[in-house]
Formats: C-alpha cells, sequence, structure tokens
C-alpha cells in the first residue's frame, strides 16, 4: 500500500510540475488577474447593482478560467505521454496502468484546483475589502462545487484523450461545457417546443450531458443569498463525483486496452 | 546459473495484416548479455514491447522472471531504455529520476543515494542542475540508462541504445555496459551496431521478417569461418545460411 501511494504521489507531483512550469498557463493567469482584479475591486459610482454586475464578471472570468486550465491539462496528461514516447520507459517501470490513470488524474485535479483555490481566495479578499461577507459559508460551498466541477472535466478531458484526437477532445469539451454551464437548466423548455429527433436529441442531451449548471452558485454570491441546503449541496457534489468517476471507468476500461 | 530470465516460446505478434513477430522462440540465460539484430521492421522493437508487458502477444507465451510481464510486479525486475529517450523536457535529471524512483515505489533516501552514484557512474553529475530540453542525445541516452538503472534491476532491456552517439560517448556507453555485466547483470539489447554488438555479447539473436533465423554465441563465429558477426548478418540475411 504505501509502494502504491509512493507511485500516485510521483505522478501527482510531476502533474503539478508540469503544469506550473508550463509559460502559456503563466501568461493566461497574469491575463485573468489583470481583468479579475480590477473588476472585483471596482465600485462605479456608489452603485450596488453595478457592483455587483462587476462581481459576476469577475466570477465568470474565474469559471472561464478554470474551464481553460481543467481542459488544458486534463486533455495533455496521456496525450503528451503518448506523443513524447515517454510513456514506454513509465509503463516498464512496475506500475500499473490503473494506478498510472489514478496518479495523473489526481496531480490533474490538483492543479486544477491550486489555480481554483488561488482565484477564488483572491476573490473572497477583494469582497471583504469591499465590505462584503469574504470567508461565508456560501463562498465555501461555491469553491468545493466549483472544485467538484473541475475534477469532472479532467475526467472528461481524460476520457475524451482516449476516444479523440487532442485538438478534437478539448474543442468538443471546451463546447460541450459551457454549453451545459448557461443552457443546460433551458433544455427540458427547449425540448418541450421541439418537435420529432430534435425534442429527443434534447431530452438525451438532458439526461445524458454533465450538468454545469449543478455547480454554479456565482448568482448566490453576487446577490448575498447565502448557501444552499446541505442535502442539495450534498447531491450535486455526489452527482459531480459519481459522474467523474464514470468517466475514469470509462478511461481506464480503454487504457488497457490500448496497445502502445 | 542456467535459469533463463526471459522466455518467449511461439510468440506471434500481429497488427492487422502484418505479422510482426511470427512464431518467435527466444531466451535469455541469467547473466547473459545477447545483442538483437535485424533489418528496420524486422520485430525487434515489438518483440521487446512483448517482453516489457507494454504489448500483448497474439499468440505464445512471454515469461520474464517466470512471470506475466504484463503484471507490474514482474516489472520490477527490469529496467528499460527506449530507442527515442524523449523524457519530460521541463525536468532536470535529478527530479526525472526522483520521479522514477517514486513510480518504482523507493523511499526518498534510497533514490537520493542511487541518484548521486548513478549520475557519477553516467557521467552527468555537472549536468544535474540543467533541464532535459538543454541535453544533447548521447547525454539523454545517459539520463536514459540511468532511468533504466535506478532501481537496481536484474535484466536490462535497452531499445538502441547506441543510436545517435558520438565515438567518445560510444566508447563510455561500452564500458558502462560491461562493468553492469561484470557485475552479473542481464543485458538484451537491440541494435543495427554490429562492431559495438560484437565487442559486448556473449550471443546474438538475428530477425528477418518476424522471424529470428539466427541465435548463438558470438565467440563461435570466427571458429565457424564466418569470421566476424558482419560476415555472419549478411550471410543469414542475404543468402538465408542459417547456423
Amino acid at each position: 500500500m504505501r509502494r502504491r501511494l509512493r507511485r500516485i504521489g510521483a505522478l501527482v507531483r510531476l502533474s503539478l510540475l508540469e503544469l506550473w512550469r508550463r509559460n502559456d498557463l503563466f501568461a493566461l493567469l497574469v491575463l485573468a488577474l489583470a481583468l479579475l482584479v480590477p473588476l472585483s475591486l471596482a465600485r462605479p459610482f456608489g452603485t450596488a447593482g453595478a457592483t455587483r454586475f462587476y462581481d459576476d464578471a469577475a466570477l465568470l472570468l474565474v469559471w472561464g478560467y478554470s474551464i481553460f486550465v481543467s481542459l488544458g491539462v486534463g486533455a495533455r496528461l496521456f496525450p503528451g505521454e503518448f506523443a513524447s514516447r515517454s510513456i514506454y520507459p513509465l509503463l516498464a517501470k512496475p506500475v500499473s496502468r490503473g494506478e498510472l490513470l489514478a496518479g495523473k488524474y489526481v496531480g490533474g485535479v490538483v492543479a486544477a484546483w491550486s489555480a481554483l483555490a488561488f482565484f477564488y481566495a483572491l476573490w473572497a479578499v477583494s469582497s471583504a475589502l469591499r465590505g462584503g461577507d469574504g470567508l461565508s459559508l456560501c463562498l465555501l460551498q461555491a469553491f468545493a462545487l466549483h472544485a467538484v466541477f473541475s475534477a469532472l472535466v479532467v475526467a472528461a478531458a481524460v476520457a475524451g484523450s482516449f476516444l479523440l484526437t487532442p485538438s478534437a477532445n478539448a474543442t468538443l469539451l471546451a463546447i460541450l461545457f459551457p454549453a451545459m454551464l448557461f443552457f443546460g437548466r433551458r433544455l427540458p423548455e427547449f425540448a418541450e417546443g421541439a418537435r420529432g429527433p430534435v425534442r429527443l436529441l434534447a431530452r438525451a442531451a438532458y439526461w445524458i450531458a454533465p450538468h454545469a449548471e449543478f455547480f454554479d452558485m456565482r448568482q448566490r454570491l453576487v446577490h448575498g443569498w447565502g448557501g444552499v441546503d446541505p442535502a442539495v449541496f450534498l447531491a450535486a457534489a455526489g452527482y459531480g463525483i459519481a459522474y467523474a468517476l464514470l468517466l475514469l471507468l470509462l478511461a481506464r476500461f480503454l487504457f488497457e486496452r490500448k496497445s502502445l | 546459473m542456467n535459469e533463463n530470465v526471459f522466455e518467449l516460446s511461439g510468440v506471434c505478434r500481429s497488427f492487422g495484416a502484418l505479422k510482426a513477430v511470427d512464431d518467435l522462440t527466444l531466451s535469455l540465460a541469467r547473466g547473459e548479455v545477447t545483442g538483437f539484430l535485424g533489418t528496420n521492421g524486422a520485430g525487434k522493437t515489438t518483440t521487446i514491447k512483448m517482453l516489457i508487458g507494454l504489448l500483448r502477444p497474439t499468440s505464445g507465451t512471454v515469461r520474464l522472471f517466470g512471470g506475466d510481464p504484463a503484471d507490474a510486479a514482474t516489472r520490477a525486475r527490469i529496467g528499460y531504455m527506449p530507442e527515442t529517450a524523449y523524457y519530460y523536457p521541463y525536468l532536470n535529471v535529478r527530479e526525472l529520476l526522483a520521479f522514477y524512483g517514486g513510480v518504482c515505489g523507493m523511499d526518498r533516501r534510497t533514490v537520493r543515494s542511487r541518484t548521486e552514484e548513478l549520475l557519477e557512474e553516467v557521467e552527468l553529475a555537472d549536468a544535474a542542475r540543467r533541464p532535459l530540453r538543454t541535453y544533447s542525445k548521447g547525454m539523454l541516452q545517459r539520463a536514459g540508462i540511468a532511468q533504466a538503472l535506478l532501481h537496481d534491476p536484474d535484466l536490462l532491456v535497452l531499445d538502441e541504445p547506441f543510436t545517435g552517439l558520438d565515438p567518445l560517448a560510444r566508447i563510455h556507453f561500452r564500458n558502462l555496459l560491461r562493468r553492469l555485466r561484470d557485475r552479473g547483470k542481464s543485458i538484451f539489447f537491440s541494435s543495427h551496431e554490429l562492431g559495438e554488438t560484437e565487442l559486448l555479447c556473449d550471443h546474438v539473436a538475428i530477425m528477418k521478417r518476424g522471424r529470428c533465423i539466427y541465435h548463438g554465441p558470438v565467440d563461435r563465429l570466427a571458429g565457424d569461418g564466418r569470421g566476424n558477426l558482419e560476415r555472419l548478418f549478411l550471410d543469414v540475411l542475404e543468402k538465408g545460411v542459417v547456423a
């Protein structure tokens, strides 16, 4: 067990090193910060409504950045190893494909979470400076659900990387997750108004596609509505974890059968 | 000393209609150094991939230390260096070895001490802080052999280890492999370098179109009147003369 943990720990560290030594992520981080900080600190004309609008925009940026980071990390975990052939000496070591998948996945998730935690901490500080709640139950719930969502995105990107080319995988998921975030809750309405195969497709999408909107607490944070009921919070988190596990099982099935 | 470190029996591997390895039977005795020769596309790399558990044979059996190479625990006794040594360009060689040590389940103290020994052995101690992306081909090969030796394996499997090395690096590498042989390590390597193979090996196996058409000791070559390995290689491949 100790050896297994060491193996997984080594893979986690590698994923973190890879993320933090990539210059393109730093460039994006700086860009996001440059946009996020002024938006969060701004008090246009002292109007509460306008301040909330800026808060909403700042949190939207956090969501956009987290999807980018999670997809970027998840979609590169395995294709990079295959392209550079570093997968060969790695799998020649006493590590199973399941352990490799688990270690790289956990590493990818921790990397995505570290970026997410940084942004939420920044938002909490700016909120406190403006006389807001700062560190509140609502913020903790929002962060936790967002973290589950990130883990789900990484799992989807990992599973997709065994089925599609890296660019096709990243493009498809970059459309799917934002589409579900903004339009997922409206799919039943859309299905009601549609006919024939479109109706069927909309209903299928509602039941099959991952519901990103379940993890989105931006409106509660912005308008100060407080946290959600613990049962609702646990149900949403459980849904995300179960969905991520299903995707990881699919990824493992595909990886075990992949010829190298 | 007759215990075999690996045994391949009637192994076949197909990729669609292409039969990359066809009815291959081959073994390596403990402490033996065998060169695995053949033209491009002869099935050497496919055989090596089956040997280290990366590929499953279509038929036949592969036994490594009496076990299945697909089993992670069995692979703890082998060290593998791939033909093209592309590792993680953003790591330095110490970080690379720390990573592979962790993957092997080694504790940090052991990894640290082995790293220092190996960096001296492969002469990379002075370049240990440089990222791998700044390494030359020869330095990457040495980093590759260091990662293969890190967990002190009983069998070394090397895919084209001399490719791209300059003459000095070849001599260093050859001497390193000799030291490992003298320590009782079994070594199996594929190569196109007949001279290096003849200097290093006890045995050679020659592949042609997925089949092993010669497997025998190197020191019999002169006695057979074949003169040297190059002559044997050409005889076997071109004239179909099998010893």
